[in-house]
């Protein structure tokens, strides 16, 4: 797979932010969606907020002390004028919709569209913005910034929104140090610690570049509408922590049993230590050292006994777990911007509070179907990949207390029965995140006096 | 009784998946349980078949690399070519787990030479790492009236593993009547 062509300069001017760059740490910050009803208006307003979209280059040094990130859906797209040429011109996957694909991605039970949160499956999601910064007040400064760009206009409806922050240190809902991974792109001007190779293809990331098998994305058109362009699919989803936290504990003879099965499911340790490198006790040291906590292979664990095959992090990235089965792994990456929203769940509680808690995830990849809906239909609802039959995983999957996992064990394996439901999808979306260049153009080119080479 | 249960249960198993097609799903083919049915009926080249059957023939490098090639691949229970209507026509068919354009980017990046060394011989064929190659998959396959699985829940995976528990069991079982 390797070609020998020169790495091509990404032109990170022109591509957004949340695409090459991980949100700030800490972050605050506001999704917020948006519907058109009138394109002349939509176009207008986006005219407006370019200039508040932050791009790569901006991003380590902004001159705004916010960014925002903007997408489109299908739907949105339509809103805003686009012709149908161009519409047509879109992957099956990005017209159809995340909803329509729910026996593909099998979004079924608790996950299924129809429990979905309002607008969320619906044609009403035509605009999502992500706002992030790094404290309340800016956060505000560029609410009220982002507000002023639609407010005054009848045609631009907020159909959405929710806040989101950074929880202690970092960790997820469930207590996990989160986001220790994501794919190393060809060219995007950052030294990745040890353990993030191999290096991705551009292109498997934002269209103009060439993937990882040699070609360069073709659709949708115009190109100046698909340069530097990429597809996000946004998901996002409730976190049962009360649940998670009474299943270790009928599960475990001691607390440090319920940490080791907590994780077995997920491949690292609630520090971030991986299994691989800490296969019976978790080491802290090792869980906050980005040189080593991301530095491991399956290749001494083939037998799943450090990690189990069936373990969240095993599933969504296999690196080289897979070597001996005919599937080409580097056509199945996907770049993980992800955040948290809701108040932790205080230690020790182990009855839900009924408040919303959980994760927001932007699966961005330029190709939806062999990306984000291989790993969601191949990987993680199905466990035939690592001959574990229907074994789904542990953390995502579709278990309805009668969930198992198993964890490889000598003399005999352990197999826990009865997993319910820890994450459940609130609602989600496919949506296309232009380059600005691209922004521009869908701001004007509905102008008479337009001409797209002016940009 | 249990084994009316059972034969009853397989069978509404059947009826369920033919109702796949009947109610007009856009996808193609027919499922019993985890398995799927896949044939494509093609028209082959002039020569083609001559050529074909030299290049499957047991002693050719298709031939010799056929079971570690589907080994690999690990979601195929079986797979025929069938050559008929006096060499005019190709039939593959093949029962396997999962979806067929699930992993097909992937089979055109590790093993194309493989595939287009048998489809290269089919008329309008565009070559595994052709955009068009679903299209044309779609084009040739034919949905079956009527298909029936012995093990339809029963992943090939899962029947390796059955295989090689059973040889275990039987081992230990000899073992201790000894």
């Amino acid at each position: 797979m390797q070609n020998n062509q020169a790495v091509p300069t990404l032109d990170i001017s022109d591509i957004q932010a949340t695409v090459l760059r991980p949100r700030p740490s800490p972050y605050k910050g506001e999704y917020v969606v948006l519907r058109i009803d009138e394109a002349a208006q939509g176009r207008e307003m986006l005219r407006r907020i370019i200039p508040y979209v932050a791009t790569a280059e901006e991003w380590w040094v902004p001159s705004i002390p916010a960014w925002i990130g903007i997408a489109f859906t299908y739907q949105g797209l339509k809103a805003l004028g686009l012709s149908q040429a161009s519409l047509d011109s879109f992957p099956e996957e990005f017209r159809q919709g995340m909803a329509a694909r729910a026996s593909i991605l099998n979004d079924i039970g608790e996950n299924a569209p129809t429990n979905w949160e309002y607008p969320f499956g619906t044609s009403d999601v035509h605009v999502a913005l992500a706002i992030y910064s790094k404290d309340d007040k800016s956060l505000e400064a560029v609410l009220k910034q982002a507000r002023q760009t639609h407010s005054d206009l009848p045609g631009i409806s907020v159909v959405y929104r929710m806040k989101f922050s950074e929880l202690p240190e970092g960790r997820n809902p469930f207590g996990f140090k989160d986001g220790l991974h994501n794919p190393h792109v060809e060219g995007s001007g950052v030294n990745p610690p040890p353990g993030y190779a191999p290096t991705v293809k551009a292109g498997e990331f934002i269209m103009g570049y060439p993937d990882e098998n040699g070609q360069t994305a073709t659709s949708p058109e115009p190109e100046v509408l698909r340069r530097n362009g990429t597809f996000v699919a946004f998901r996002k989803f409730h976190m049962r922590v009360a649940a998670f936290r009474k299943y270790l504990r009928d599960q475990a003879s001691s607390p440090e049993e319920e940490e080791l099965i907590a994780a077995k499911m997920v491949g690292r340790w609630r520090s971030g230590a991986p299994l691989v490198l800490a296969p019976e006790h978790d080491d802290p040291k090792l869980g906050k050292d980005p040189n080593r906590n991301n530095d491991f292979s399956y290749l001494d664990d083939m037998n799943g006994l450090k990690c189990p095959f069936s373990a969240h992090i095993r599933r969504v990235n296999p690196r080289d777990a897979l070597k001996d089965d005919l599937v080409a792994v580097n056509l199945h990456h996907i770049m993980r911007r992800g955040i948290n929203y809701g108040p932790p769940l205080p230690e020790g509680i182990l009855k839900d509070d009924g408040v919303q808690r959980g994760g927001v995830f932007l699966l961005v990849g330029a190709y939806i179907k062999r990306q984000f809906e291989f790993v969601q239909s191949q990987w993680v609802t199905d466990g035939n990949f690592i001959r574990q039959g229907t074994e789904q995983d542990p953390i995502i999957g579709n278990n309805e207390g009668d969930g198992i996992f198993t964890i490889p064990k000598r003399p005999v394996r352990r197999r826990l029965h009865g997993l319910p439901r820890f994450v459940v999808v609130r609602g989600g979306e496919y949506c296309f995140m232009p380059g600005l260049r691209a922004l521009k153009w869908l701001a004007r080119f509905h102008d008479k006096d337009y001409n797209s080479k002016t940009l | 009784m249990a084994n009316i249960n059972a034969y009853n249960s397989r069978i509404l198993c059947i009826y369920m998946s033919n109702s796949n097609v009947a109610q007009g799903k856009v996808r193609p083919g027919l499922k019993a349980g985890r398995s799927n049915e896949f044939t494509l009926i093609n028209k082959l080249k002039p020569g083609g078949a001559e050529r074909l059957r030299k290049k499957l023939a047991s002693d050719s490098k298709f031939g010799s690399h056929n079971q570690v090639f589907a080994d690999q691949i690990g979601t195929l229970h079986d797979l025929r070519f069938v050559i008929f209507d006096n060499d005019t026509r190709l039939l593959f068919a093949t029962t396997f787990d999962g979806d067929w354009d699930a992993y097909i980017d992937d089979f055109a990046a590790l093993v194309p030479d493989l595939i287009d060394l048998v489809f290269e011989e089919v008329e309008d064929y565009p070559g595994i790492k052709s955009p068009d190659i679903k299209d044309f998959i779609v084009k040739s396959q034919v949905t079956s009236t009527y298909f029936y699985s012995a093990y339809p829940d029963a992943s090939v995976r899962d029947i390796r593993k059955a295989m090689k528990v059973k040889s275990g069991l039987d081992v230990l079982l000899d073992a201790a009547s000894s």
